[in-house]
């Protein structure tokens, strides 16, 4: 830990002897644009619409001054619903970072790899299945970490070989949500709409107590994120280097790997598995950033940025229909992948 | 198979072997497909047994279960046609890309043809079956592309890349599709099954409007798989021995593309059954291009027809889509191919 410390004297911000968070001055102007642009979302999300409170009332009616329309709509409505969006949206971008982290590779994404989509359908088994019996987030964990279980076992190399790694995710990704469809179906028989919230995610109708769950994962997570925060920078040096630094290279792998499981699993338990979020977050902070890193921090706030404004887009498209979020999510974040990998191929990188 | 080292008479006799082998595969698969034809004739929703079916079959039946059991025809035949397809295409594709991962859902080419479908029957006002094969071709064609543009950018593409484009493609285009349906739930209420992939539901009109095309690729595939033995020598052996790799190339694909618009417009997007085909008749009966494709066009079907039945039977009265069914056979597979790829992307 000492030598964690002496090797990199500045740039971190350190509590104690075992904290050691890297702050760069890049990282914290980014972080205040993200955060002033999720505040500007926020209100958007608030005050636009037919049911919208208008920007002028909003300081006032969250401050408890809210009329009967405007408090079923803050409270009830678009509050729940938003303060989900902002935590499901930073768990996502940090659970990407995380699992980019350790597999070196941007497409090693938790929802590329099938992760996602295994707790989305622990997440439906429990919901479905066993009302009642257990807590949807305790599914969500298990269904996770099975797809990470076989997606570890099948490509036989663990998470070394970027080709099979995304190879295997695709193929648990098609196991995942086959076996969503046939809960869904075997217990709600024909809702088109039960069947889309639980495959593609959705942020329709969330309640206060989502919010809690979701905020409580963070709450435990991100401390604990903290800690080998400092630990994955040296790693993203190499292992060996990392290994003389004194960080070794396995523990803060299987801590890194099992906190982007919770995280994935929290964000899957109160909003379905919503696509792409938690591949295009760390990325888009990556080349805001300009620096090598894990970029933590600013993959959290992009990614919660992301959410809060694929949602805005779902409440208030033309569509006569209520699209869930995750459809939005998986058509843009999708033609934003393409767009990476042929930026990537065509420079050789990947 | 056979190597220069062995003498003539030896080397005959090991011909001979190798075809009582196939011939007996074929025999086997043949039997298998009898039977998939028959179990999807006879269990569905209402339970009939076998000795009605065969009433019905002689003619003999009670009108009321001849209706139950005549209503089980279309799907049996558009399984046929459509496990045919797939299977054909997937070795098709296989071949031509000398990728084992090569499959037209895994790289796009059936989500291609839904957004097509789609497409016509929701802003274009397409009405019909014919209408929807000929949008589901134009789909497809401009998915392959898009795929193959993703997946070759920059140098020489490898097995992931075209894997990982036609995984992109699929994703944005099956948004799409589920969008468009989702919001038009009036014009696609017969389509809600057709999105994931299923059988029921679908009559004689659509089978006879997919014929064209799956002909059309089949015999193109047919021609061709003596060429493509030549092809997997490598281009410049294909060469040497007179055949164009390109045209060889091209052509292959093109033939694969009309087969999965054709299953496609018929059964919906079914991914898997093109991946799974091809490895499980290759180690049966080797790498022949002429054997691989007839092989391929036994197991198909059957391979299809049976996850029909089972999601006939493990739902009762209600069904699972096949393309469910296809998914929980064939990822398995997909993950077992994994272990057996080379070196890293």
């Amino acid at each position: 830990m000492t030598r964690t410390r002496a090797a990199s004297p500045r740039g971190f911000v350190t509590i104690g002897r075992a904290v050691a968070i890297p702050v760069a001055r890049v990282s914290v102007v980014v972080a205040i644009v993200t955060v002033v642009l999720i505040v500007a979302a926020a209100v958007a999300t608030l005050s636009l619409g037919r049911l919208g409170v208008p920007v002028t009332d909003l300081p006032r009616a969250l401050t408890g001054g809210a009329d009967g329309a405007q408090a079923f709509v803050l409270g009830r409505l678009r509050g729940p619903r938003l303060v989900v969006a902002v935590g499901t949206g930073a768990a996502l971008g940090l659970s990407g970072a995380l699992f980019q982290t350790v597999t070196r590779n941007p497409l090693g994404s938790p929802d590329v790899i099938g992760l996602a989509a295994g707790a989305g359908a622990g997440a439906a088994v429990v919901a479905l299945y066993l009302p009642g019996v257990l807590p949807v987030p305790v599914g969500a964990l298990a269904g996770a970490a099975a797809a990470m279980a076989l997606v570890y076992v099948s490509t036989g190399t663990g998470f070394r070989n970027p080709g099979r790694l995304i190879v295997a995710g695709i193929g648990v990704f098609s196991i995942a949500t086959a076996f969503t469809q046939y809960v869904v179906y075997a217990v709600e028989r024909d809702k088109a709409a039960v069947l889309t919230a639980y495959v593609n995610g959705s942020l329709a109708a969330r309640s206060w107590s989502h919010a809690v769950t979701i905020w409580a994962v963070l709450l435990v997570v991100v401390p604990l994120v903290a800690l080998i925060a400092g630990r994955l920078e040296i790693g993203e040096m190499g292992d060996e280097l990392a290994g003389v630094l004194g960080a070794g290279p396995r523990s803060t792998w299987a801590w890194a790997v099992t906190l982007s499981i919770v995280l994935s699993a929290g964000a899957v338990s109160v909003a379905g598995p919503i696509a792409f979020i938690a591949l295009t977050a760390p990325q888009i902070a990556k080349r805001v950033t300009g620096r090598p890193g894990p970029h933590l921090t600013p993959s959290a706030l992009v990614g919660a940025l992301l959410l809060v404004l694929a949602d805005l887009a779902a409440q208030q498209s033309p569509l006569p229909v209520n699209l869930p979020v995750g459809i939005y999510t998986l058509a843009l974040g999708g033609a934003y992948l393409g767009h990476l990998l042929i930026r990537e191929w065509r420079k050789g990188r990947l | 198979m056979s190597t220069g080292s062995l003498s003539r008479p030896r080397e005959a006799a090991a011909k001979r072997a190798g075809l009582a082998r196939r011939l007996s595969f074929l025999l086997l698969a043949l039997v298998v497909l009898a039977l998939a034809i028959l179990a999807s004739v006879a269990f569905g929703s209402h339970p009939t047994s076998l000795s009605q079916v065969f009433a019905v079959l002689n003619g003999t039946a009670d009108p009321d279960i001849a209706v139950v059991v005549e209503s089980r025809y279309p799907r049996t035949a558009l399984g046929l046609l459509a496990g045919l397809c797939l299977a054909v295409a997937g070795t098709l594709m296989q071949g031509v890309t000398r990728n084992p991962l090569a499959d037209p859902g895994l790289l796009g080419i059936t989500a291609g043809a839904s957004a097509g479908i789609v497409t016509a029957t929701a802003f274009l006002g397409a009405s019909g079956q014919w209408a929807a094969v000929w949008w589901a071709l134009a789909g497809a064609l401009a998915a392959g592309v898009l795929v193959h543009v993703i997946g070759t950018a920059g140098s020489a593409g490898g097995l992931v890349r075209l894997v990982l484009a036609g995984a992109v493609v699929s994703a944005v285009l099956g948004a799409y599709v589920q969008a468009v349906a989702l919001s038009k739930p009036q014009v696609f209420d017969s389509y809600r099954y057709w999105v994931v992939g299923a059988l029921g539901g679908r009559d004689f009109d659509v089978f006879v409007s997919v014929l064209p095309p799956a002909v059309a690729g089949l015999v193109v595939a047919v021609l061709l798989s003596s060429g493509l033995n030549t092809l997997a020598l490598g281009d410049e052996s294909a060469a040497a021995l007179g055949a164009n790799p390109a045209v060889m190339r091209s052509g292959g694909l093109l033939a694969a593309v009309l087969l999965s618009t054709a299953a496609t417009a018929a059964v919906g997007p079914i991914a898997f059954v093109g991946l799974a085909v091809p490895h499980m008749v290759r180690a049966l009966v080797g790498v022949d291009f002429r054997v691989q494709i007839a092989f391929s066009a036994v197991i198909g079907p059957a391979l299809l027809l049976l996850a029909d039945v089972v999601g006939r039977l493990v739902l009762r009265p209600q069904e699972l889509m096949v393309g469910v069914v296809t998914a929980f056979i064939g990822a398995p597979a997909l993950l077992l191919a994994v272990r057996r790829m080379k070196g890293a992307s």
